[in-house]
């Protein structure tokens, strides 16, 4: 990814009357942190990275502003949002422009063809994180990290994140602008978890989901990350009627994460974002995927691939399968 | 599991055919196993998987939904909405250890009193099979 190139690219489209600002990646204050940037003017566009530390996916900060009442008289701010997306990203703008959640013509998307990430985790676990921001590049198949004046290889099969290597589509969907060259497409890694659960009996399920549900803390981190959980009132906050109650155990536990997967189920994109800042570690994208499967085996459906298609679960089609029905 | 475990299904009929079917059943003195407690909902689209949820949690060992006929619904098509969003949420359910025995769905018209009798049979039935529910009931916070 040549660098230049989308920063120069970032200048000129945040210097266009019709855009408010870009929203991109810069580096963050510490160790493998890359921290979200609100860029508005053309010097700006000079701090922009992209690199395989950028996993976080911005499409979330498109409904995150805070649409406050007007003063009378007043018009609406109509700019246009720019937006830095790697592929599984404009799958969350696309979704999103499907569900209505925001307008086509309301934003940019700069496309950044993407070669995958590294799983900062594993990356932290072998090279622990220091107090000075490090950097980390694609080089060829590989990523190298670059600290202390010092290049160290890191092998793709070992860092790479795990989303990237389950993705699809590691070149943008959509993008109004594309910086650099795309991608060739991956073969993606034959074990995405769903698999082994589906192997173990009622019982062994139960129990493993038992050990996770029970380990989460309700902090909700994981709706709020998620670029598809929007709602401005969400079932989870809700107090009257009581959807899901606020103790924490193992049986509210599971009611939400029940009541989140069965909310993504044909809208998650998958982008990981979800499992990556659990605190508590929950293997969600195993959720998540296990329903992605089901829509796209049983349904032929594919979330946030086509801008022009139906919501999943706001659509049907005569002949859906009822093998279950009585 | 003791000898004479009677399971707790909780049953969501739509106003237009199910719970006509079912009254008809009543009515028509059918008999059917009493385990099971009716709610009707305008619509089996109007399900919400929370409901489902809901139930399980606070005492369901089984849960039942049924609607009108595919084409028959009343709202047109709310039936293929729940037809979908159901289907999913047995497989999620599945997923996370739920018994599917404890999950039913079907499609009772008004007239079908005799069919709603195989229907609740089959369910309880089912439902008995897996037993008590433990999953994630709701328990008693012991203070
Ligand atoms: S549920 Fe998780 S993986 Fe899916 S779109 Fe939301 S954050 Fe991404
Ligand atoms: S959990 Fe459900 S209700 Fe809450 S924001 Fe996500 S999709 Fe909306
Ligand atoms: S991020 Fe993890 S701990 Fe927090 S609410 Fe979600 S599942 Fe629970």
């Amino acid at each position: 990814m040549d660098l230049e190139q989308l920063r120069k690219t970032a200048a000129e489209v945040v210097v266009r009357e019709d855009v408010k600002y870009l929203i991109g990646w810069k580096q963050g204050s510490y160790g493998y942190r890359v921290a979200p940037v609100f860029v508005e003017d053309a010097s700006g566009a000079a701090e922009l990275l992209f690199s395989p530390l950028c996993t976080a996916n911005l499409a979330t900060y498109l409904t995150l502003v805070e649409k406050t009442p007007l003063p009378r008289g007043q018009e609406a701010d109509k700019r246009k949002v720019a937006l830095l997306v790697k592929g599984c990203d404009s799958r969350a703008v696309t979704q999103l422009i499907v569900e209505h959640g925001i307008n086509r013509d309301q934003v940019i998307v700069v496309g950044c063809p993407c070669p995958g990430v590294v799983d900062t985790e594993k990356l932290a676990e072998k090279y622990p994180e220091q107090g000075k921001p490090a950097e980390v590049e694609w080089n060829g198949e590989n990523f190298v990290l670059l600290c202390d004046d010092k290049e160290t290889e890191l092998p793709r099969d070992q860092f790479l994140a795990e989303k990237c290597r389950l993705c699809r589509h590691p070149n943008p969907v959509i993008s109004d602008i594309t910086v650099g060259e795309p991608v060739e497409p991956w073969t993606l890694a034959d074990d995405n978890g769903v698999e082994e659960i589906e192997g173990k009996n009622l019982e062994e399920r139960q129990a493993y989901w038992e050990e996770q549900f029970s380990k989460c803390i309700r902090c909700y981190s994981c709706r709020n990350v998620c670029p598809l959980c929007y709602c401005q009132d969400c079932i989870l906050d809700r107090l009257n009627p009581t959807w899901v109650n606020r103790a924490v155990n193992f049986s509210e536990n599971t009611a939400f994460n029940i009541a989140r997967a069965f909310h993504l189920a044909g809208r998650c994109i998958e982008c990981g974002e979800c499992e990556r800042v659990c605190p508590a570690n929950i293997p969600l994208g195993k959720l998540n995927r296990k329903m992605a499967r089901e829509v796209r085996d049983k349904y032929g459906f594919e979330p946030g691939v086509d801008p022009e298609a139906e919501p999943f679960q706001a659509s049907f089609k005569p002949d859906d399968p009822e093998d279950f029905i009585l | 599991m003791s000898e004479n475990y009677e399971p707790n299904i909780v049953a969501f009929l739509c106003n237009w055919c199910s719970y006509a079917g079912a009254d008809l059943a009543g009515t028509s003195r059918v008999h059917y196993p009493a385990n099971i407690q009716v709610i009707r909902v305008m619509c089996s689209g109007r399900v919400n998987p929370l409901y489902v949820m809901n139930a399980l949690q606070q005492g369901a060992d089984g849960v039942l939904i049924s609607g009108c006929h595919p084409g028959d619904c009343h709202y047109m098509e709310g039936n293929f909405y729940a037809r979908r969003r159901m289907g999913m949420l047995k497989d999620l359910m599945e997923f996370v250890g739920v018994d599917p025995k404890r999950f039913h769905m079907s499609w009772v018209s008004a007239s079908e009193g005799h069919k709603w009798k195989e229907v609740v049979e089959k369910t309880v039935e089912e439902a008995r099979e897996a037993g008590p529910f433990e999953g994630f009931r709701r328990r008693q916070i012991d203070w």
